[in-house]
């Protein structure tokens, strides 16, 4: 029986291996959503899927892409937007 | 033609997308050759977005004539590239500078022979000693 604070479902249930060999149940913070393209929701390339500890020690140049709007629009809304900027 | 040589356009892919770039080359396949806030390259035209200026600019025009035209453009971001190409042909003075160096490297060995750093961790450990 889980303990009451484990009911919620909020934290992923991992079984991991133990040094010992038996497996324990763990509780453990789930992964953020991937990156989405701000103007099309499209999943955006090249950005990883980092809880805030882990990202804290990845370089900044492997969470982003080095773009104009890089991780926040993708390929092609970027390239029509540029058009569109050139042609007004 | 759209793509002529001295055509201003902006780069819409890749990292350079958002820059201004002047295109000094053209053989008249897909890709034509680019030069200005961008890096110097070769570039699919599909890759560019021509803007209506149109410079007078020779082919295959060295950097200073690129870094001229674009000035009077107002690209940005120029001057770092005038001094990376300034630094080039400089070489020989590089070398002047490591004929210093071992002089800079002396004195570095002669800092671990004051050691403030030991004084410090026998000072600490003296410390440790007396609150033993
Ligand atoms: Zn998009």
């Amino acid at each position: 029986m889980v303990a009451g604070r484990h009911k919620s479902r909020t934290l992923k249930r991992v079984h991991k291996r133990m040094p010992g060999g038996s497996t324990k149940l763990t509780f453990q913070k789930r992964k953020p959503k991937s990156a989405k393209c701000s103007k099309c929701g499209i999943e955006l390339k090249g950005i990883p899927r980092l809880n805030t500890a882990k990202a804290k020690n990845t370089a900044k140049s492997k969470k982003t892409v080095a773009r104009a709007y890089g991780g926040v629009l993708c390929a092609n809304c970027l390239r029509m937007k540029l058009k569109a900027q050139a042609r007004a | 033609m759209l793509f002529e040589i001295g055509r201003v356009c902006l780069k819409i892919a890749g990292r350079d997308a958002g820059k201004k770039c002047i295109v000094i080359d053209n053989p008249g396949t897909n890709t034509v050759l680019i030069d200005g806030e961008t890096r110097r390259r070769k570039c699919n035209v599909k890759h560019l977005e021509p803007l209506d200026k149109v410079v007078s600019i020779s082919k295959n025009a060295p950097p200073a004539q690129v870094l001229k035209a674009g000035e009077e453009l107002g690209f940005k971001g120029l001057v770092e590239q005038k001094n990376k190409k300034e630094e080039k042909p400089t070489a020989p003075k590089k070398q002047k500078a490591k004929k210093q160096a071992p002089a800079k490297g002396a004195k570095q060995q002669a800092k671990p022979a004051v050691s403030p750093k030991k004084a410090k961790e026998e000072k600490a450990e003296e410390e440790d000693e007396s609150a033993e």
